[in-house]
């Protein structure tokens, strides 16, 4: 049975999928009465200016037919417009020049007369345009409207959970649990909670409670005369229908942070597209550094930060308790992008970077530590995978927005949009999440716990190796490389944004694929290494050119090599964890994040002195150079035992998170 | 439960109708860079061959502030084009040198004005030594954009009616077939197959653990008219 909750989110998936299609035909439709005909004008203008080069040679006495140069005119031409297919000089139907070639009868053309200083007309000049090429160009910008497509689709999905999520639909969840516990026979007793006294409800649960108190009576009265097989029967039916036992609610823990932390995240998200940008112009010229590091810098010094948070902050997430944490981190990073926004100075827009940084690390730790806290061991991987489902989606739907955003109102305006959503973040988890329960001994991890860690057996290789380097690679060229270079071939922050759609959506559909793949084949290492070899190989694709399409491809080759690698290597590194001695494996996955962190840190500093010095291409590859050589060394470490850990799909949600 | 059905399907249809306005909002968004693309590609052309033009006459020698023949190729392809403004030929610190409109020579920041296409004109040595910027009429785009909004907003405004009213007649048609589950849950008599086949189970194990009648008859089942049928909705 299909419950009001489930079925309508279903439903608004199909209705919405139904009417952004609608949308996307109309856009192309508007784009084909009014982007056809601005290359129309384009050729037009082509062919006036042609047409004026050609008038002043007749005027100046040359006859129209002795003009020499005509044809590599054309040519050039041809080659600077793609969409001109076809270049020809007619005189009373007599074609004197012609360049390009036409393929199709009903191309269209543009006329324009070639007129003497009396206005008597000389020749016409023909353009015949490929209609291919026009079709191509409105079927990119339909890619782009299928991308927003997609986005809308998944704010919906999130706005759904949001509204099912809340406390308001509590009798609403009892009532379908108890409707659906009945269409599938099971006679349970459901947990008594604020839905319990609603008039639908205790009928159903009176007649539950009735015949788990007859069936108990019954079963006592067999035991007290010794009827065995009576109680035999009693049971068998007790296990069959659930008689007696009492149905748990699923775990609330991670549904009631990600919606918080989904709006938290989409503030961070929004400004990758144009960051790079924002930066670049509001760096005075006298800066000590390069061009390239001062745009790097605010990057390096956000990642830097939450690096060096991430472990003090357990600690003080414990102490403050979790939802006084959560918006504490929130209220913090708002102010920072209030702050970022508002500045026209590039030092204090760095300060304000650290301050949304310091409350970004305050936040992860918080929501993570809530759905820790509040899931038993067997619930945590379900509770952490709607956590990191979160963040993908966040990761999905940020940069687009933010790009179209800082285009149509700029970058500081989308500065004061991430504002508002860290603020409504902190709202909705200071209504949502539960009291803060405080531990005011909270410890979280020191030094020793790192210390012991990294002696755990086969850990530095597989860190330093592939860890460091995949966070590196990432930070490097999704965060700074490619959004500088697209931004230096004039390409809008929104068109950024959408490239940089291409690895969430990656990551998203191919890690629980290749998680499976490792766990069935027993290859971790093996996962871990290629996975890492073709992350790093992928960037070497700019050997063939920085066009978008080239960009796209390596960015996808990134998320399909680190899609094979993220499971595989969380499961590695809490299989390390457990081979700890001395109660440390905490300090494993500390060390492990804090390796994972300096890598997002250290890659677009790295590749900010890079492109100063070596220029784009020699930047892309050397990054890639690097993780290759990561992922080699860790492969001829000799880390191929497979050992039996918990699965991929499961340690990836513990470790795997951003 | 009724109010909370309610303004749940009333949030749902807002959600539906405002993630269909989000849709058409970034469509209209993408388009608009999309015209702004093509519309400023016909004046790049322009503005490209100005540029040629200059780094020719500049690789014979001729710096680009003695390059007086600039004025009337400027005003020839300004006519050219009725959208297009204005023509200027910047040198490497932005100030206007050549323009087809001479009120302009002497100005200032012209490549970063609203409205504009701008070039890089280079010498031999691929060292920048100026700028071609064509500015032009901002009414194109204006016209573009207009067309491009009564385009969506055609399309649009019924579409996300329409996901609005499709969400709450869902919404209505689920809640209504969830009332009628809660109301028949309420009585043993009329509960789905496999409850009362459990129900069944159950009495009978009491029934022959119990050697005394059952005390609580009420919970015994009773069959619904017709619901042994085949093909009996459960």
């Amino acid at each position: 049975m299909i419950g009001l909750r489930g079925g309508i989110s279903a439903a608004i998936v199909v209705i919405l999928c139904a009417a952004l299609g609608m949308i996307a035909w109309g856009a192309q439709q508007a784009a084909v009465r009014t982007i056809v005909p601005t290359i129309m004008a384009k050729a037009d203008s082509v062919g006036r200016s042609a047409a004026a080069l050609v008038e002043t040679a007749t005027q100046a006495g040359i006859p129209v037919d002795r003009l020499v140069g005509v044809k590599p005119y054309f040519e050039a031409l041809i080659r600077q417009n793609e969409e001109l297919a076809h270049m020809r000089l007619v005189r009373g139907g007599v074609v004197l020049w012609e360049s390009g070639e036409i393929e199709g009868p009903d191309w269209p053309e543009v006329h324009t007369a070639v007129v003497a200083r009396n206005g008597a007309p000389v020749a016409t000049l023909v353009i015949a345009i490929d209609p291919r090429l026009v079709s191509e160009q409105v079927a990119a910008v339909l890619i782009d409207v299928a991308f927003i497509g997609v986005v809308a689709l998944l704010i919906a999905l999130e706005l759904v959970a949001l509204v099912v999520g809340t406390r308001g639909v509590t009798v609403l969840a009892a009532v379908e649990a108890r409707v659906r516990a009945l269409a599938r026979g099971r006679l349970v007793l459901h947990q008594a909670g604020d839905a319990a006294t609603d008039h639908l409800i205790a009928p159903i649960d009176r007649h539950m409670a009735a015949l788990a108190q007859r069936h108990a009576a019954a079963r006592t009265l067999a035991q007290a005369r010794g009827d065995e097989a009576a109680v035999t029967a009693l049971d068998a039916v007790a296990a069959k229908t659930g008689l007696g036992s009492t149905q748990a609610g699923a775990n609330q823990a991670a549904a009631m942070v990600r919606p918080a932390l989904f709006l938290f995240m989409l503030a961070e998200e929004f400004t990758r597209p144009f960051l790079p940008r924002y930066v670049q112009a509001l760096a005075p010229p006298n800066l000590p550094f390069s061009a390239d590091v001062a745009i790097s810098l605010p990057i390096v010094a956000f990642m830097a930060a939450v690096a060096l948070c991430q472990l003090p902050f357990a600690a003080a997430s414990e102490w403050l308790g979790r939802r006084n944490g959560f918006v504490l981190g929130a209220a913090l990073a708002a102010c920072g992008y209030a702050l970022s926004g508002l500045t026209g100075s590039y030092y204090v827009f760095l300060a304000a970077r650290v301050v949304s940084a310091i409350g970004y690390a305050l936040v992860f730790v918080s929501a993570q530590g809530h759905v820790v806290d509040r899931s038993a061991p067997n619930e945590r991987a379900e509770g952490l995978a709607v956590f990191v489902r979160a963040i993908m989606v966040a990761a999905l739907c940020g940069p687009p927005i933010g790009g179209v955003v800082a285009d149509r109102l700029g970058g500081n305006v989308a500065f004061l949009f991430s504002a508002g959503l860290a603020g409504a973040a902190l709202l909705l988890a200071a209504a949502s999440l539960p009291r803060s329960v405080r531990r005011p001994h909270g410890h979280g991890l020191g030094l020793g716990d790192l210390k012991a860690a990294i002696q755990a057996p086969r850990l530095a290789p597989l860190l330093f190796g592939c860890a460091f380097p995949a966070k590196f690679i990432l930070a490097a060229l999704c965060f700074f490389l490619i959004p500088v270079a697209l931004q230096r071939s004039g390409y809008s922050s929104a068109a950024v944004g959408r490239l940089q759609m291409i690895y969430p959506v990656i990551m998203v559909l191919a890690v629980p694929i290749f998680a499976g793949l490792a766990d069935r084949y027993s290859a971790r290492s093996f996962f871990v290494a290629a996975g890492g070899t073709l992350a790093g190989a992928g960037a070497l694709l700019v050997a063939f050119g920085t066009t978008p399409l080239v960009l796209a491809g390596v960015l996808a080759v990134l998320g399909i090599g680190q899609a094979m690698s993220i499971a595989p290597q969380s499961a590695l590194v809490a299989d390390s964890a457990r081979h700890v001695p001395g109660g440390h494996s905490a300090g494993v996955l500390g060390l492990f994040r804090l390796i994972e962190r300096s890598g997002n840190a250290l890659g677009p500093a790295a590749a900010g002195l890079m492109l100063g010095a070596f220029g784009f291409v020699t930047s892309m590859m050397s990054v890639g150079a690097i993780v290759v050589i990561g992922a080699a060394a860790f492969a001829l470490s000799g880390r191929n035992t497979e050992t039996t850990g918990p699965s991929s799909d499961a340690a990836s949600e513990e470790a795997s998170v951003q | 439960m009724t109010r909370t059905t309610a303004v749940l399907i009333g949030l749902f249809a807002l959600i539906a109708a405002a993630c269909v306005a989000f849709g058409a909002y970034f469509s209209y968004a993408t388009l608009l860079n999309a015209n702004r693309a093509a519309v400023e590609a016909r004046f790049a052309i322009t503005a490209q061959r100005i540029a040629g033009t200059a780094e020719l006459a500049s690789s014979l020698g001729i710096g680009l502030s003695s390059q007086q023949t600039l004025t009337e190729l400027l005003q020839r392809e300004a006519r050219i084009d009725a959208a297009v403004t204005t023509i200027d030929v910047a040198d490497e610190h932005d100030l206007v040198l050549f323009s087809s409109d001479p009120k302009r020579i002497g100005h200032g920041d012209s490549a970063r004005a609203a409205a504009t296409v701008a070039r890089v004109i280079e010498n031999d040595i691929g060292k920048r030594i100026g700028w071609v910027v064509v500015h032009y009429n901002p009414g194109v785009l204006a016209e573009g954009a207009e067309a491009l909004a009564r385009d969506l907003r055609v399309i649009a405004l019924p579409t996300l009616i329409a996901a609005a009213l499709a969400t709450v007649a869902v919404g209505l048609l689920l809640a209504a077939g969830l009332k009628r589950a809660v109301r028949r849950a309420a009585d043993p008599a009329s509960w789905p197959a496999p409850a009362r086949a459990a129900l069944a189970s159950a009495d009978a194990a009491y029934a022959a653990a119990t050697p005394v009648p059952p005390s609580t008859p009420a919970l015994r089942i009773v069959a619904a008219p017709g619901a042994d049928r085949p093909g009996a909705k459960s």
